[in-house]
């Protein structure tokens, strides 16, 4: 499976009559935008916003981020399943439009969450505050319930990204990367003296507003299943998750999974990368242990020598992970988990709602608890109005001069258990 | 003693829908009542089906658990004991906020907190009588 | 802005007094000098900080009057007023580096002065210190001398400045079992893979979070011969003489009870109570030998099952409360237990 990345850089975005991108500027239509938008019904309307890096500017509540792509060459179209037909993607060639996402906000349900800062303290936690925002904030028409409100969002911001992705179908990339993967057998001829690593990536898959979606399927409902790791590139894996911001995995983070692009820059070179298996953080707990005795089948069936794996959410899934991990230990598979910690504001307590001597090997993602002090920015994108509401914040969070003290819990992508960011905890 | 599935729960709206035609013992508590009592119920022989620490929205902000358990067993089940016993834990570590947030809240709150209850039994409805998680 | 004021203490050896022979010198404040380690500190500041006095202190001395030393100490680090006050580096000498944790922590909580001291993290005082003062790690001798002043002096400074002080990892001191975020120099997930190939290399690689280590405890062999062995009761139940005298809390207890049932046969409802507020109390209060089986251990002691019933007995309530209460009270149970030669112990919950 062989994919080529290209990378249509972007500058720049500003509002126009037409749609298009010319010398490395996104101009966007809002009529045409607006008009992909209403095709759900249970859209009343829609605005449109751009919040720049460096800008005093904050977006909340934010709902997911994504990454305008297009399917150039190759079987399938972005987000299959969801936008495209289920042809299996991964391959051939696709476009990205890098240095900007679409941002989707509202507040879906009352106690909505997700900030994004482009400037100030909160920008340092967040990766979106290094993008060109095209924030869209969708109201619903009334009565809509949360279910279905929540999908017409998502789809939504699927649609409005593979819009402004095929903008790029006909353009020059600035730069392209090749990855590629070759199948089982072929790669351990080619790579006979490297270790076998495989990703296994943990998907939140609670249940309303803690939804994944893989090629479309709902992720709760999936056995671990085995990818190329070029297929989330073409967006198969899509989040439908909008609780706990700091650790949940927008759209645009399965599209450029770091887990995946860090074990592709070693692949022959130091290790062998094999594949990724996908499996879920289910509430039933004989669906915990089904998924990680299947997640230890597929790594044993591989023959791996070591492993990586990832997770998403709070709570529940620490239970999935130090399964996960001591059923691949246990297959004499060397493990190392991503994870993040909710130690308190002290950071004096129990980082983890689980634990094991298994996972001797952890990186992390930071104490998601540590109080930040946010300044007052000048323009807020969404609403106000849930901020006093959102994950971490409590009733002294909208201080006298307007800044908020909140805990990193709210800002998106904060403590991400992908491994996106720097931040990390001792 | 007959095995048989109950849901203990504190939300209303999950009292009232009764998914999956499960009996429901409704209680007038908060989020850590309801762990406690279940706590009480493993102490006498019950297991947990469900996670303690479903959903990402965090203890002290939703004032909602409903857990699936399975009542009539003979011997404290231990993974039940250190799960019910985490998340205990867990629910110290958070502030208590849930007074913060509004009507039209907590109604949402009860609405995810169902769904998710219902997602969990959803698909294994058919199996859900001889499902445990052993 | 002048210099940064610093006052240092260390002990007999390193201020080339002598060894062991000399560690019966008593405390002594030079005022001015610098002295041994206080060489290399005072290089390592460069112009932004300066040691003022040095206090110097024999380790058996200190050890042996540790009220007075302290005491002595502290007027002296009182009167000197500095910004910030350093202690060691004690590397493994254990003695050295109690002393090092003592005047540090009394410096920083009684006169409200920053301090720091350095030691190897086997140290003993590093154990019992290193979550109220920060403590540089070192190797465990004193040739990692160079290593541990190049973490120890700017630690100082940084605090004696009210700087924000880092994680562990970044400032070099010993882990205060307190989380504390910061930003590594790669993303998360690169150092998952560098991590993961360190492992399959079998090479050492350093966890981000160690799992919590659960205190297990391995159980002492059999008691050869009960009927000559000296059994006492221990309760985490609540079990205490009616009225609870010692006002033990119904949760998170802070203390526990000693009581004498020299002649007491059986608890009953009028003389025995529970203070436990985590379970239903009419059980225990109607018989309390529930909880703790007095009346049963009188008969056994009747029928020479065992030697005797120990004449008092230890209550606490269980209900919250902390580990490290509880892991407190233990050892001073512990204490008098073998204090008065009992043999074994049954330790009854609810």
């Amino acid at each position: 499976m062989k994919l080529e990345l290209g990378k249509i850089l972007i500058h720049d975005i500003c509002f126009a009559e037409k749609s298009e991108i010319r010398d490395g500027v996104l101009y966007v239509s809002k009529e045409e935008l607006e008009k992909i938008v209403m095709q759900e019904e249970g859209i009343q309307s829609v605005s449109f916003d751009i919040a720049k890096p460096g800008e005093s500017v904050r977006i909340t509540p934010v709902k997911d981020v994504i990454e305008p792509r297009v399917k150039v060459e190759g079987p399938g179209g972005i987000f299959p399943g969801m936008v495209a037909g289920v042809e299996t993607v991964g391959s051939g060639k696709t476009y990205a439009l890098k240095g900007m996402a679409v941002v989707t906000a509202g507040p879906i349900v009352g106690f909505q969450e997700g900030v994004i800062d482009m400037t100030g303290p909160g920008a340092e936690y967040t990766p979106f505050s290094k993008t060109l925002n095209l924030v869209m904030v969708c109201t619903p028409v009334p009565g809509l319930e949360a279910h279905d409100y929540e999908s017409a969002v998502r789809l939504s911001g699927f649609r409005v990204a593979a819009a402004l992705g095929e903008l790029a179908r006909e353009l020059q990339p600035d730069e392209t990367v090749v990855y590629e993967c070759s199948d089982l057998k072929e790669s351990f001829e080619k790579y006979p003296g490297l270790p076998r690593v495989a990703y296994v990536q943990m998907l939140q898959s609670q249940g309303l507003l803690h939804d994944t979606y893989v090629y479309g399927v709902d992720a709760k409902k999936i056995l671990p299943t085995l990818l190329y790791p070029t297929e989330v590139m073409d967006g198969a894996i899509v989040s439908g998750n909008c609780v706990s911001a700091c650790d949940k995995n927008p759209t645009y983070i399965h599209e450029n999974n770091s887990v995946v692009e860090d074990l592709f820059a070693q692949h022959g070179k130091t290790l062998n990368f094999v594949g990724q298996i996908v499996t879920n953080e289910n509430v039933y707990l004989a669906d915990k242990e089904r998924s990680s005795n299947q997640t230890a089948k597929l790594c044993r069936m591989l023959g791996l020598d070591g492993v990586i794996v990832s997770q998403e959410g709070f709570g529940n899934p620490d239970t999935d992970l130090i399964m996960n991990c001591k059923k691949i230990e246990a297959e004499g598979i060397k493990t190392v988990i991503i994870t993040d910690e909710y130690a308190g504001r002290d950071g004096k307590s129990q980082s983890l709602a689980d634990a094991d001597v298994a996972a001797d090997a952890v990186v992390t993602g930071g104490n998601a608890n540590e109080l930040v002090i946010l300044p007052k920015l000048d323009k807020v994108i969404g609403t106000l109005a849930y901020i006093n509401k959102i994950a971490g914040a409590n009733a002294e969070t909208l201080r006298e001069d307007g800044s908020l003290a909140v805990e990193l819990q709210v800002i998106t992508g904060a403590t991400n258990e992908t491994g996106f960011g720097r931040l990390s905890a001792r | 003693m007959k095995q048989k599935n109950v849901i203990v729960t504190n939300n209303p709206l999950v009292s009232e829908k009764q998914p999956g035609n499960l009996p429901v013992e409704y209680l007038e508590t908060d989020y850590m009542g309801v762990l406690k009592a279940a706590r009480d119920k493993i102490h006498s022989g019950a297991t947990l089906l469900t996670h303690p620490l479903y959903g990402s929205v965090k203890p002290g902000e939703t004032p909602y658990r409903s857990l699936l358990i399975r009542e009539g067993g003979n011997k404290v089940d231990l993974q039940s004991l250190r799960l019910i016993e985490a998340a205990m834990e867990t629910c110290r570590k958070f502030e208590e906020r849930t007074g913060l947030f509004g009507a039209g809240s907590v109604r949402d709150f009860q609405v995810v907190d169902l769904s998710l209850l219902m997602s969990a039994l959803g698909d294994f409805h058919e199996s859900r009588q001889t499902l445990s998680y052993k | 802005m002048g210099k940064i004021k610093v006052v240092h203490y260390i002990n007999q050896f390193f201020a080339q007094i002598g060894g062991e022979e000399k560690a019966d010198f008593p405390a002594q404040l030079r005022k001015g000098e610098v002295v041994g380690p206080g060489l290399a500190l005072t290089q390592a500041f460069g112009d932004e900080a300066e040691i003022t006095a040095t206090i110097v202190c024999g380790d058996s001395y200190f050890n042996e009057n540790i009220e007075s030393a302290t005491k002595q100490i502290l007027d002296w680090v009182k009167e000197e007023a500095p910004d910030v006050f350093i202690a060691g580096p004690a590397f493994n000498a254990g003695r050295y580096g109690v002393a090092c944790g003592t005047v540090a922590d009394a410096v920083q909580s009684e006169l409200n002065i920053p301090s720091v001291t350095s030691m190897y993290v086997e140290n003993p005082g590093a154990d019992m210190f290193k979550d109220k003062v920060y403590i540089v790690s070192t190797k465990n001798s004193a040739a990692g001398m160079r290593g541990a002043i190049k973490a120890l002096a700017p630690l100082a400074l940084k605090l004696a400045k009210g700087e924000k002080i880092g994680a562990s990892c970044e400032e070099g001191y010993i882990p205060q079992n307190i989380r504390v975020n910061f930003f590594e120099k790669e993303r998360g997930s690169r150092r998952a893979v560098d991590m993961l190939l360190k492992k399959l290399a079998g090479k050492p690689f350093t966890t981000e979070y160690p799992m919590p280590v659960f205190d297990r405890v391995a159980p002492n062999p059999a008691v050869k011969d009960l009927s000559k062995a000296t059994i006492a009761l221990v309760t985490s139940g609540g079990i205490v003489p009616k009225g609870n005298p010692d006002h033990i809390e119904s949760s998170n207890a802070s203390h526990f009870g000693e009581y004498d049932i020299t002649g007491v046969m059986d608890l009953t409802a009028e003389t025995y109570e529970t203070a436990h507020g985590g379970y239903d109390p009419t059980y225990a209060n109607q018989d309390a030998d529930r909880v703790l089986p007095v009346d049963v251990l009188r008969d056994m002691e009747k029928e020479g099952v065992i030697g005797k019933l120990h004449h008092l007995y230890y209550a606490t309530v269980g209900n919250g409360t902390a580990v490290a209460s509880a892991k407190a009270f233990a050892e001073e149970i512990g204490r008098r237990l073998v204090a008065d030669h009992v043999d074994a112990v049954i330790l009854t919950s609810t």
